[in-house]
């Protein structure tokens, strides 16, 4: 439900309870005001009759269908007005009874006292409910009318602006350099919200660019001291005269930068996963990917005398980014053979939702979620850098894939699921 | 072999400079775009070697522009970047190859005469050292005339020797130069290892000498010593 369909929806409610009470007060007023004017009208009438009476106009002249008077000779007293209600047959329908205002006093004309007794028509508080509620419902039906048309003109007109600018965020790329483009609006909450989110939305661009300068230079930056490094040790290896113990030395150095460097390049790689720089989506073949690789490391897993078993369904179709696929399915056949005793095996299945590795192994020695963190190592001794699940988690996380870590009956078993 | 490096990290030049001036190379550096440029125009270069993240220009345009005026010019990039677009680029603009730093030197030795042989000779090159004779162009290894057959890595382990005569390479530098980045396996060691044994068997048992010395605790030499 959108907002102007729930305040609209609100308003009428509120509208509702405003028209009930409304209406309360309406009928207790008229009918306070119509029993008044009624009681004026009478104590009028009265008085109209006693100055006639007055003038000598005989009593049998007086007395007429409302009013009565009675010759109460000279010893009576004055009385108060005496107002009631009371019912009377109707005058033209029979067997029909009508409310009538009563009122009956005492009074002094001349040197005699007479008692009046005046009735008038009293308007029935059932026509005053009636009336009241008609008047309301007429009124709550038009002003619900009018709301509904004119809240459907809001949101056309009023709400444009907004409209626009959540469209504009829909489409906002963080990758794109064009700034986001929010329409002009005269409404004070709107032009607030799109400075604010053109101010957020540049600061969000701002940090993403600096990220992946950091993380672009930190790793290019780094490389070429180490490739300065790395020269310096070929030469010194170039030397003559070194000693068994210097030469050890060197290499130990020769491995650490290359571990640094490949570990700045492992960083970088996941760096890029997250702020989606492979975001090609189109379908890749999935299967002759997964053979390419297990082509490409069919050579070391021979040396390390493991049997490679797979069963790959042609022509599956994957929607990913190609580079991050081949990534991804090579981390996984590495992790295989890395993590493989010598005379081990692997075993590849791929269908169209899933791809499975299994090998033998050593069972991990920490819970095999906690593998897919960065810098998680089963056995701290090898030489690997703990990167190679975490970039394969990041790479399904970004492709919408599950990755699953199973060991069981000495063989672990890592599924990719592409549903 | 006469080679232009334009690279702008001076100790790196040093350290290329230095590890060639052993052998029949002739180098010379660039330490900019510019000079790059003015270098390329008037002399002829065998190889060029291209940063291709130059702080005054892109290396790609030197590329481009060394293609239009001496297109049989080999050229090795060299980059800092691990981008696969660089590498795809670079490579169709032109460039016989691509490096990523950090390399080591005999690495980049190796790769410099691939582009050499293929540049200069078409490929036609055959490789001599003592009794071995290698033809470059359809991978034919001859020890005292015999042939000798190879397997591919073993193969492109003796052109690596061939290549880094009589330099210590260590185990590390010969993974990497097979294995590439899958050269970082606990055991890959022991693969070179292998692969040596087996070089160094083929090699003796058609009577050739045992060129491939190794050195205690650091790698092997290939040398007629």
């Amino acid at each position: 439900m959108n907002l102007i369909t729930k305040t609209t929806l609100l308003y009428l409610l509120v509208a509702l309870l405003v028209f009930g009470f409304g209406g309360v007060v309406t009928y207790v007023l008229v009918e306070n005001e119509v029993r008044k004017e009624t009681d004026f009208a009478l104590r009028d009438n009265l008085n109209q009759v006693s100055e006639e009476l007055a003038e000598g106009i005989p009593l049998s002249v007086l007395k007429r269908g409302k009013v009565d008077i009675s010759d109460l000779g000279e010893m009576a007293r004055d009385t108060f007005f005496i107002y009631s209600d009371t019912l009377a047959p109707h005058p033209y329908l029979e067997g029909v009874m009508e409310p009538y205002r009563k009122l009956t006093a005492v009074r002094k004309v001349g040197a005699r006292y007479y008692g009046f007794s005046i009735t008038d028509v009293f308007i029935e508080t059932d026509d005053i409910y009636d009336v009241v509620v008609e008047i309301m419902s007429r009124l709550f039906l038009i002003l619900g009318v009018a709301m509904l048309f004119f809240s459907f003109l809001i949101t056309r007109l009023l709400f444009r602006p907004f409209q626009q600018t959540l469209q504009q965020i829909r489409s906002f790329r963080l990758k794109e350099a064009e700034p986001l483009q929010l329409p002009d609006t005269t409404t004070k909450e709107f032009r607030q919200l799109n400075t604010f989110l053109t101010q957020m939305a540049a600061k969000a661009r701002r940090d993403y660019l600096a990220v992946k300068e950091f993380s672009e230079n930190a790793s290019h930056e780094m490389q070429t001291p180490l490739a300065v490094a790395q020269g310096k040790l070929d030469l010194l290896l170039e030397t003559q005269g070194l000693s068994d113990e210097q030469l050890t030395l060197v290499q130990a150095i020769q491995q650490s930068i290359g571990k640094l460097s490949k570990l700045g390049k492992a960083l970088q790689l996941l760096t890029k996963i997250d702020n989606q720089e492979f975001s090609s989506q189109a379908p890749v073949n999935f299967s002759r990917i997964t053979e390419a690789s297990l082509e490409h490391f069919s050579e070391l897993a021979t040396l390390k005398d493991l049997q490679m078993s797979s069963r790959i369904e042609p022509n599956v179709q994957i929607s990913v980014d190609p580079v991050l696929a081949d990534i991804l399915v090579g981390n996984l056949l590495k992790n295989a053979i890395r993590h493989n005793g010598q005379g081990g095996w692997i075993a590849v299945e791929l269908t169209s939702e899933k791809l499975v590795v299994r090998n033998s192994g050593k069972p991990p020695r920490v819970p095999t979620e906690q593998l897919f963190g960065r810098f998680q190592k089963s056995h701290a001794t090898d030489g690997s850098l703990g990167l190679g699940l975490a970039i394969v988690k990041k790479i399904a996380d970004a492709s919408q894939f599950t990755v699953d870590y199973q060991f069981s009956e000495g063989a672990h078993q890592l599924t990719v699921g592409f549903a | 072999m006469k080679v232009l490096i334009i690279e702008d990290e001076k100790e790196l030049v040093e350290n290329i400079k230095a590890y060639f001036s052993r052998g029949d190379m002739v180098c010379e550096a660039a330490l900019d775009f510019a000079e790059a440029q003015e270098k390329l125009l008037s002399f002829d270069y065998d190889v060029v070697l291209l940063d291709i993240m130059l702080p005054d220009g892109n290396g790609l345009n030197l590329l481009r522009l060394l293609k239009q005026i001496r297109p049989e010019t080999g050229v090795l990039i060299i980059s800092a970047k691990n981008a696969l677009d660089d590498k795809v680029e670079g490579l169709e603009l032109g460039a016989d190859d691509y490096l990523t730093k950090p390399f080591h030197l005999p690495e980049l030795n190796a790769r410099l005469n691939a582009i050499y042989r293929r540049r200069k000779f078409q490929g036609h090159k055959i490789l001599e050292f003592g009794d071995i004779r290698v033809n470059t162009d359809n991978h034919e290894v001859f020890v005292k005339d015999m042939p000798v057959i190879l397997t591919i890595k073993e193969y492109e382990l003796l052109l690596f020797f061939i290549t880094n005569k009589n330099r210590a390479l260590t185990k590390q530098i010969i993974a990497e130069h097979l294995w590439g980045d899958d050269a970082d396996f606990l055991d890959s060691f022991d693969f070179v290892y292998q692969h040596i044994k087996n070089l160094r068997k083929k090699i003796t048992a058609a009577d050739g000498a045992d060129y491939i010395k190794t050195i205690y605790g650091l790698g092997y030499k290939f040398s007629e010593e």
